[in-house]
């Protein structure tokens, strides 16, 4: 996405007011996908600095940026370009604490449904993520071009996939 | 009639208004598909909690300081975001991982408040003292610079009358010496503290706002960290205490058990390792907090480094750290056994300090 042309000219004069509204919530919707702060915010940079190039109108700043992080973030998911080693130092440490049990569980359910979510077809876990992410379901169908009412079979979809691999994580061998 | 799909059904979990009538009257009326509907709502819930991204409190500012260095929008801005001085940032990150060790210092301390000379080396299975400067200690900011510390049970010193009362109130072992060294004198004095507990929530909004009152820029957070809760728990413990008839201590004894950190949010790991990865961290006492941590097991702790030489030495089989101030005057071990940490110090000499350790009952 980082393109070549990285002339000061041609960044939207609004850059700097979207992104202090939506910068967060961009955030979020890359770490839903990639369960780590400092990737999302890699999306999340590389999102707006596509987006501050763009000519979205204003008015659409927002599902625009949602979509294109829930892409992005995707991309990078399957990519496996599974890079800073603090989140997976994070993620992969030792338990050391004793009350830290609900986190475990939390913590391998998460890696189990990125590692799903990983596998999923694009559309398929993009309309999961954007639903997740508050997109409504029109919203949501106009982004992927599908048809308003497979929107919830596509979702629901997803998730059942998902939950079966939290389960078979869950689930002794 | 038919039932509606589950793909309507998942709809109607988030936009009812979006499913037909006749979808929603049937669901409404029908066993099967409320039921289907329950199920449906559960998982789409269980996935969203899987997804969720962690913690709130992304840090705008910085990242608008990192896009308009990309794209250079800004030019104005930039010079005052992108370019802190290597000084400053020295400065100003060095207080966070300083921060975390004071949180220790801070409830050790007071752990056992009746000793005022004794240093606050605890840790949970060994004894292994950072090395800091006494600039590294005037240094140590204010913790509600980065969250909010909450002390959320005093451990509440109080003086008994005797070795039997501490033991029942502490439910510690009293430590016994069995030959006290040479001008120790006297019966001792007893204390006993309850449990101190203290919360620490790190914030990181109020930490990017200390960074930036140093003209910097705090590095993004862990997932998940924002808001996560450390818990650091000490005690009861129990303190023998000798002194002179001037009131200056000659030989104290402690019992507490050890310091914990329990995790409410991310592990305590994952909170030290991103202190420690602030750029600016001497590399000497990033390395050495490293090392410590390596097993978790370790809490590292500062020794003000010019006042204080520490050794190792073998307590009855434990690894035991010994603190030799450098005038000569004060010498103390401490050393941790089964959770418990015991220590000795007075105004004795390094020799005498263990074998009383060595000693104790």
């Amino acid at each position: 996405m980082r393109s070549s042309e990285r002339s000061e000219a041609g960044i939207r004069p609004d850059l700097e007011a979207v992104f202090r509204s939506d910068y967060a919530r961009v955030v979020a919707v890359a770490a839903r996908v990639l369960g780590s702060r400092d990737q999302a915010e890699d999306v999340a940079q590389e999102v707006f600095l596509s987006f501050g190039r763009s000519a979205v109108p204003a008015g659409e700043a927002g599902g625009w940026l949602t979509v294109a992080a829930t892409h992005t973030a995707l991309n990078l998911l399957r990519s496996g370009r599974r890079r800073g080693a603090r989140e997976e130092a994070a993620d992969d440490g030792p338990a050391l604490v004793p009350d830290v049990a609900d986190l475990v569980i939390t913590r391998d359910e998460r890696r189990a449904v990125r590692a799903g979510l990983a596998r999923l077809p694009h559309r398929q876990a993009a309309a999961l993520v954007l639903r997740h992410s508050g997109l409504s379901y029109a919203e949501v169908a106009a982004a992927l071009d599908l048809s308003p009412g497979s929107v919830g079979t596509t979702v629901r979809r997803a998730e059942s996939v998902l939950l079966k691999e939290l389960n078979r994580h869950a689930s002794p061998e | 009639m038919r039932h509606p799909s589950e793909g309507v059904l998942r709809r109607l979990v988030d936009e009812p208004a979006g499913v037909t009538d006749t979808d929603r009257v049937h669901v409404a009326s029908c066993l099967i598909c409320r039921h289907d509907l329950d199920a449906v709502r559960a998982d789409a819930q269980l996935v969203g909690s899987a997804l969720a991204p962690g913690t709130a409190g992304t840090d705008t500012d910085s990242g608008w300081a990192r896009l308009s260095t990309a794209t250079a929008a800004t030019p104005a801005r930039r010079r005052v975001t992108t370019g802190p001085r290597r000084g400053r940032w020295g400065a100003a990150v060095r207080r966070p991982a300083v921060a975390a060790i004071s949180a220790v210092v801070l409830l050790t301390g007071a752990g056992v408040a009746a000793a005022n000379d004794w240093l606050p080396i605890f840790k949970t299975e060994s004894v292994d003292p950072i090395e800091v400067t006494s600039a590294d200690l005037v240094q140590v900011p204010d913790l509600s610079a980065y969250g909010d510390l909450e002390v959320t049970q005093e451990p509440d010193p109080q003086p008994v009358a005797d070795a039997a009362t501490a033991r029942h109130r502490s439910g510690l072992a009293v430590p016994v010496v069995s030959e006290l060294p040479q001008g120790v004198t006297g019966d001792p004095a007893y204390q006993v503290a309850g449990v101190m507990s203290a919360t620490f929530t790190f914030s990181a909004d109020k930490a990017a706002q200390a960074a930036a009152a140093e003209g910097a820029i705090l590095p993004p957070p862990p997932t998940g960290l924002d808001g996560s809760a450390l818990r650091f728990q000490a005690g009861p413990g129990v303190a023998v205490l000798w002194s002179q008839p001037t009131g200056v201590p000659t030989l104290v004894l402690a019992r507490v058990v050890a310091p914990t950190v329990y995790s409410s949010g991310v592990p305590f790991e994952t909170v030290r390792d991103y202190l420690l990865s602030l750029p600016g961290l001497p590399d000497g006492l990033a390395d050495q907090l490293r090392d410590l941590s390596a097993d978790g097991a370790t809490l590292p702790l500062p020794v003000p480094a010019e006042l204080v030489t520490t050794s190792t030495a073998d307590v009855r089989g434990s690894a035991a750290t010994v603190l030799t101030s450098r005038n000569g005057l004060f010498a103390g071990v401490v050393w941790v056994e089964d959770g418990v940490m015991t220590g000795v110090a007075g105004t004795l000499s390094p020799d005498e300090v263990l074998a009383v350790a060595r000693g104790l009952r």
